[in-house]
């Protein structure tokens, strides 16, 4: 096992959630994909926090802080979500397109 | 005192200009009460003060040599500009010449347009033109002469459009305007041209340097290309071939000044081609293509001049006629016959069209078709018709035939046949279209038009009578002046063969209309070459297609450039930026999903772009990272 594996799988997994995120129509699964892009993020932070800083690990600090953000941001998404939902009665991301031009 | 005064000649051409600017206080506009006569009296007074002073200074100047004097105008840098004035007898007898017949007209214009309101523009311009012509023979430079002869062609101008309500008046002016800036312009380019050969622009010097070895040794080209720029001014100012057309529109201006404009203003261009006559000399070349233009002038005017009906037009191409034997004289070096020349036709011209328009004024119409018989009720103006007639075509003893002797006797000598039958040809078609003209007016039945016709009001008669006078005594005149030829005899056999031709040309005419033996006699000719003749070689429709529609073609164009290329370019300029933001104003798509993939898409194409040099590494060394 290489430091090189986990980062590749880290990039596939961020490059998936990129894709999720820019195609997902619908808005859960948008918050979905950003969560498989931090969890992508995390793996990177381990992985170097491993192999690279075994002493201090100052990585994992960061993963607990990005996993306590993530939550945090899961929360305040799905709440914005669930309130859009309210007023348009849709999670169509098309839908969401009143910003334009 | 004598002496006094011809050395303050250069004053005279100011007393007509004070005339013209005191004039213009009766314009209608200015005094509103007492109408415009004493405008025409002003300007009389000055006419007349300018009159004695020119005699007097002529006389004082006779028999000295010339003297010149010289008018600072201007120094710039190391080009001096000063008007120099020539003072000898033939300038100053030019001087009194335009004077006296401005005097005439003047007197003539008091009873010609006694109904007419416009007193203070006429008589200005009539003044304009006098100051203008009087410091034109004055003047010793080709600088100045050209001018003056631009600030006449303005007023030729405004005197044409004299009465602008009509609108052939409006038409005519314009083309007496163009036609004659035209020539100006290329007197223009020969003008500057010449400096930098010459070093000066004053006629004498002029004439000295053609002498001069420089002159030989100047590139025959560009002397020749000079000479024909410097005949092209006098070429349309002389209402020459092939823009002659102007003096035929011209005839709509009031009749006084046509009198003026025939007899002294059109000669004026013959006058600096007279006096540019040894410059001109030193291109063989320009020479004949003087000559050829005034050959076509002298023949071509003629003939239309017969076949014309407007009893204003015949004497109108008339004018082209002498003006063109005028350049045949000068380009033949003969530059004495032509100012003797112009001398005598000026005074003949004058009275013949002082005649027509004392015909005009009281029978209404110009159409000589539809009028006759006024030989009987109007034996004045019939009268001084013969003796203009007379005076123009070379008939002994009067002016027209020494003129026209001194002229022949060298090609005669010299046995230059073509130029003699021109002249002699010329002389007597010209003599047939007066004898025509005369027999139209004043011979055979009354008319409708003629039945009642009686002589003009005498301020009309007595300046016709002194110039009837005149002519009559031109002769003599001529004998006391010493200018007539010497040469020239009665009894020569050119002598004969001009009376012959004078005689053949008035007896052709008198046959076919005074005594009329011919019934129609335009029905002799072929109805084409008739009309050929009577529309001017159909002159306004070459200048239509050739040099007008090229104009025309050629600023449509130029606008269409101007209008779309030239404007469109920077109006594209304005419009990309505006329709760029048109378009690229939809990358704002509204989505948020949109932007991510933007942000997305960037970040790889930078992070590309500046990984760019190590991509190479990445790939030959795979995963280079330390374990």
């Amino acid at each position: 096992m290489q430091l090189q594996y986990f980062l590749l799988a880290a990039a596939a997994l961020f490059c998936i959630g990129v894709y999720g995120l820019v195609t997902s129509r619908n808005a859960v699964r948008v918050l979905m994909s950003i969560e498989l892009m931090l969890n992508a993020v995390n793996l990177n932070l381990m992985a170097f926090s491993n192999y690279l800083d075994a002493a201090v690990i100052r990585g994992q600090v960061f993963t607990v802080f990005v996993i306590s953000i993530g939550a945090a941001e899961s929360a305040v998404g799905l709440a914005i979500l669930l309130s859009i939902y309210r007023n348009r009665d849709t999670v169509d991301m098309e839908q969401f397109n009143l910003l334009k031009w | 005192m004598f002496h006094a005064l011809a050395q303050s000649s250069w004053l005279i051409p100011c007393y007509p200009l004070l005339g013209a600017s005191l004039s213009l206080l009766w314009f209608p506009s200015v005094i509103r009460r007492t109408g415009p006569r004493p405008a025409g009296y002003v300007n009389l007074l000055f006419t007349l003060v300018a009159l004695f002073h020119s005699t007097i200074a002529l006389s004082a100047c006779w028999g000295e040599p010339a003297r010149f004097i010289q008018l600072p105008w201007l120094t710039v840098a190391d080009l001096q500009l000063s008007f120099p004035l020539e003072l000898s007898p033939t300038t100053l007898g030019a001087c009194t010449l335009v004077t006296l017949l401005n005097f005439l007209v003047q007197v003539y214009a008091i009873g010609y347009l006694e109904m007419d309101w416009g007193w203070g523009r006429l008589y200005a311009l009539l003044a304009l033109f006098e100051a203008g012509m009087v410091a034109l023979v004055l003047c010793d430079s080709l600088f100045f002469s050209y001018m003056l002869l631009e600030i006449l062609t303005l007023g030729t101008y405004l005197i044409v459009g004299f009465w602008f309500n009509q609108s052939l008046v409006v038409t005519g002016a314009r083309d007496a305007f163009l036609t004659k800036r035209v020539g100006d312009l290329v007197l223009l380019m020969g003008v500057l041209a010449l400096y930098p050969l010459t070093g000066s622009w004053n006629f004498s010097e002029l004439a000295l340097w053609a002498q001069s070895p420089e002159a030989a040794a100047a590139a025959p080209l560009t002397i020749t290309l000079i000479a024909v720029a410097l005949i092209c001014g006098p070429l349309s100012k002389c209402a020459q071939f092939p823009l002659h057309l102007w003096l035929d529109e011209a005839m709509e201006g009031p009749l006084p000044t046509t009198i003026l404009r025939n007899s002294v203003v059109v000669t004026t261009g013959a006058w600096v081609l007279v006096k540019l006559a040894p410059v001109i000399a030193l291109s063989s070349w320009a020479s004949s293509f003087m000559i050829v233009i005034g050959s076509l002038s002298a023949l071509g005017g003629s003939l239309i001049s017969s076949a014309q009906v407007d009893a204003k037009r015949v004497p109108s191409y008339l004018t082209s006629v002498y003006m063109g034997i005028v350049f045949i004289a000068v380009g033949s070096g003969q530059a004495e016959a032509a100012l003797l020349l112009v001398f005598t036709y000026a005074i003949a011209t004058a009275l013949l069209i002082m005649s027509i328009g004392s015909v005009i004024l009281t029978v209404i119409s110009q159409d000589i078709t539809q009028l006759g018989g006024l030989w009987s009720r109007r034996p004045v103006t019939g009268l001084s018709f013969l003796v203009g007639s007379a005076g123009l075509v070379a008939l002994p003893p009067f002016g027209g035939f020494w003129a026209l002797m001194a002229l022949l006797t060298d090609f005669w000598e010299q046995g230059q046949w073509g130029l003699v039958a021109v002249v002699v040809v010329t002389n007597g078609v010209v003599g047939f279209a007066l004898m025509r003209m005369f027999g139209l007016m004043f011979a055979g039945d009354r008319q409708s038009m003629t039945a009642r016709a009686p002589e003009p009001i005498w301020l009309m008669v007595v300046p016709m009578t002194l110039l009837t006078g005149l002519t009559l005594h031109l002769p003599l005149v001529m004998g006391w002046l010493g200018i007539l030829p010497e040469e020239a005899s009665w009894l020569s056999p050119l002598a004969l063969v001009l009376l012959s031709s004078s005689l053949a040309g008035l007896g052709v005419g008198g046959f076919c209309y005074v005594f009329p033996r011919v019934t129609k006699p335009g029905s002799l000719l072929p109805k084409q070459l008739n009309d050929l003749f009577a529309y001017d070689f159909y002159t306004p429709r070459v200048y239509q297609v050739t040099a007008i529609a090229l104009v025309d073609i050629l600023s449509k164009l130029t606008d269409w450039l101007d209008r779309y290329v030239v404007d469109g370019l920077v109006n594209l300029v304005g419009l990309t930026p505006l329709f760029s933001g048109e378009a690229l104003k939809y990358g704002n798509s509204g989505k948020l999903q949109f932007y991510a993939l933007t942000i997305a898409f960037f970040v790889a194409a930078i992070s590309l772009y500046m990984g760019w040099n190590y991509l190479p590494d990445l790939l030959s060394s795979p995963l280079p990272l330390p374990v």
